[in-house]
């Protein structure tokens, strides 16, 4: 049984932080006001970039840093649509999705199916032996102790500092926030540019950390359950962090579960991460205070009044 | 008994009856207008490593052999409107022979079926049937039995797992015929399902192995198409089987076989048959198996031992002969029900039908 737990535990990065890193990048980018629906698309392309560079140059660190890069530059093609040109929101992102999707397909299509040695986890002898959270704390790669950094950071920022507030301020009225001097779309570009280059740090993490191959689809939705998270995290990134592992708990248990022949239902229990996920979150929200609402402006373009 | 005059009664006055209903629009064989130009088209790219990669391979096979033009089409998404479109280019186009491949077609090439009554179709997986259409599936659970035979001669222990994606018949059958073939080799041995819910994951593929894994599973079965779970069972010394596509590369050591299609074997007689003019689709959907070599198993290594490759080599002939299914009764469900009494074969309709695993197979609850 503690056997069972301590891997269990272990393997829950494995799911959780994709989802994680899409989801607080998605937080950022709504908070400032911007509905982004390209996640899926970012990390396709994050996931792609990520894997075909760690198997031609062999070094994952370089394949991450580009899926990053790869992920934020789609991202900014996404911003220029609708903070510039003012698209509509959802289509674009749809939009923006399709071509990531796209790109990471053809490029990619050389490369599917070919293993690579990937991220390794961190070799910490002794303590990765301790019972039951030793696995999940001290045996996981680099990127699972800097996605919990980067959430608290998020969190930080948002909640702590004046540029958070210029952020949120964006999201909530962007045009008082304009009156007040704050530069509406340098704020906005800029949050849409950090999501998609959480969003291409999350592909990158499924493709050279969570699995160690690439294949066409292998984001399988992850993008859109990102999205959701972050309604249900109503707007925090640590909610989303913990989301996401939650979710992430889940699933890890689900093929464990089914391994030593529990003889539930198999759709039933597929059905389990997500309406777990949504209890706890729904709970959260409630039990909280009057925090946690839609950014007011979020999903419309900012016109500038004086503008011709 | 029946009576032999009786017998010939009744066939001499389906003779007449047949004749007395022939009409114009009654089947006869499929005439093709014009030279075959042939147009594949994928749900998603044909290099998924998998199910359309198989396919792709007999694409290259017709194009060889055949000599006729060949094009091909991919992530063309599976509802009605796409599909049509594609199709309608490639009728505009003078393309007269259109396979599809995938179940998520059916509807969408029927109507095209109906629409271009001069235009063959074949849809791999498929549910419809027509006068120019004929949907194909294999009987990819005789390849399981023999995989299985195989898999229980080298189980270290009595612990074998399958990875799959949905509880489905095409998939059940699969996962039975494959207990049933360790059976044959290892009578105490169970078989762990796994469903990982979705066909192409290879993160949930890989932790699912794992999880296997952990419960010291010695043979990983894998009716899915991603690498992860051949490398975790490579890792963890355990063998590996494969499905659809030879997997050997991706377990150079501890890959057992994998259950192939060759759907060359039915698209090249097929597409040969539709140009002769002697093509006329079967209403229940072709569904060849080892016999007509559209499924087998990759040849086995060393470690399993030479009698089980002479019980393997009797058991495939039997199942060519005819003589012999994976399916003969009796078949008895996880739940201890009688689904085939002994002495009976499951027909194809129940097999169609088969919504439960049987007994040497363990979880999978559905």
């Amino acid at each position: 049984m503690e056997q069972f737990i301590t891997s269990w535990l272990g393997s829950t990065p494995a799911f959780a932080i994709p989802l994680a890193l899409a989801s607080m990048g998605l937080v950022l980018c709504e908070r400032a006001g911007v509905l982004n629906m390209g996640a899926e698309g970012y990390m396709a392309l994050g996931a792609m970039t990520a894997a075909v560079l760690t198997l031609t140059l062999g070094n994952p660190a370089i394949g991450i840093i580009c899926a990053v890069l790869a992920g934020a530059a789609l991202a900014l093609l996404f911003g220029f649509a609708v903070v510039i040109m003012r698209c509509e929101q959802i289509l674009a992102g749809l939009a923006t999705m399709a071509v990531g999707l796209g790109i990471a397909g053809v490029v990619g299509r050389p490369y599917v199916h070919k293993s690579f040695a990937g991220l390794q986890p961190l070799d910490l002898p002794v303590l990765d032996r301790i019972p039951l959270i030793g696995r999940l704390v001290f045996n996981q790669d680099i990127l699972v102790y800097l996605t919990v950094l980067i959430g608290v950071a998020l969190w930080l920022l948002l909640e702590r500092t004046r540029a958070g507030l210029k952020i949120r301020a964006v999201g909530e009225d962007p045009a008082s926030a304009d009156v007040a001097g704050v530069q509406v779309q340098v704020q906005q570009l800029v949050a849409i540019t950090a999501s998609g280059a959480l969003c291409g740090l999350a592909g990158a993490y499924l493709s050279v950390a969570s699995s160690s191959i690439w294949v066409e689809n292998m984001v399988a939705g992850r993008g859109w359950i990102a999205l959701a998270l972050v309604v249900f995290a109503r707007w925090d990134p640590l909610k989303a962090l913990a989301g996401a592992f939650l979710f992430g708990a889940i699933e890890a248990l689900l093929p464990r579960l089914q391994a030593i022949g529990v003889p539930a239902p198999t759709y039933l229990m597929n059905m389990l991460p997500y309406l777990f996920t949504i209890a706890v979150l729904l709970v959260a929200a409630w039990s909280g205070s009057k925090k946690g609402m839609a950014p007011a402006a979020l999903g419309k373009p900012y016109v500038r009044q004086d503008r011709h | 008994m029946r009576n032999p005059i009786s017998t010939s009664v009744l066939s001499l006055a389906a003779i007449a009856g047949s004749l007395l209903l022939a009409n114009p629009t009654r089947a006869a064989p499929f005439q093709l207008e014009g030279d075959p130009k042939i147009a594949f088209i994928y749900a998603t790219t044909a290099r998924d490593g998998g199910w359309n990669e198989a396919i792709d391979n007999a694409r290259q096979e017709v194009a060889d052999e055949l000599g006729y033009p060949v094009a091909v089409a991919e992530s063309i998404p599976e509802d009605a409107s796409a599909l049509k479109n594609a199709i309608d280019l490639y009728v505009q186009r003078g393309f007269n022979i259109i396979v599809g491949t995938t179940y998520g077609y059916s509807d969408g090439i029927a109507d095209a079926a109906e629409k271009y009554p001069n235009v063959a179709f074949v849809n791999a997986s498929g549910t419809t049937n027509s006068d120019n259409l004929e949907s194909f599936y294999a009987r990819t659970y005789e390849g399981w039995y023999l995989a299985g035979i195989a898999a229980g001669a080298v189980a270290d222990n009595d612990k074998l797992g399958m990875l799959a994606g949905f509880p489905v018949s095409v998939v059940n059958w699969d996962i039975n015929g494959f207990a049933r073939g360790v059976q044959v080799s290892n009578p105490d041995a169970n078989v762990s399902v796994l469903y990982t819910n979705s066909w192409w994951d290879p993160v949930k593929e890989g932790q699912a192995t794992k999880s296997l894994l952990e419960q010291d599973t010695s043979v990983i079965a894998n009716n899915l198409s991603s690498a992860s779970p051949f490398t975790e069972a490579e890792k963890a010394d355990a063998y590996s089987v494969g499905f659809q596509l030879d997997m050997s590369a991706q377990a150079p050591k501890r890959h057992l076989t994998s259950v192939v299609f060759h759907w060359d074997k039915y698209l090249i007689p097929t597409i040969k048959a539709i140009a002769a003019g002697t093509w006329e689709p079967n209403r229940n959907g072709a569904f060849p198996g080892i016999a007509q070599g559209v499924v087998d198993i990759t040849p086995l290594p060393d470690s399993v031992p030479a009698e089980v490759k002479q019980i393997i080599a009797d058991k495939r002939a039997a199942i060519i002969a005819g003589e012999l299914t994976p399916f003969d009764g009796p078949l008895i469900a996880q739940d201890d029900t009688e689904k085939l009494p002994s002495g009976e074969s499951l027909s194809d309709e129940q097999l169609w039908a088969m919504d439960y695993l049987i007994q040497g197979t363990v979880g999978g609850g559905q």
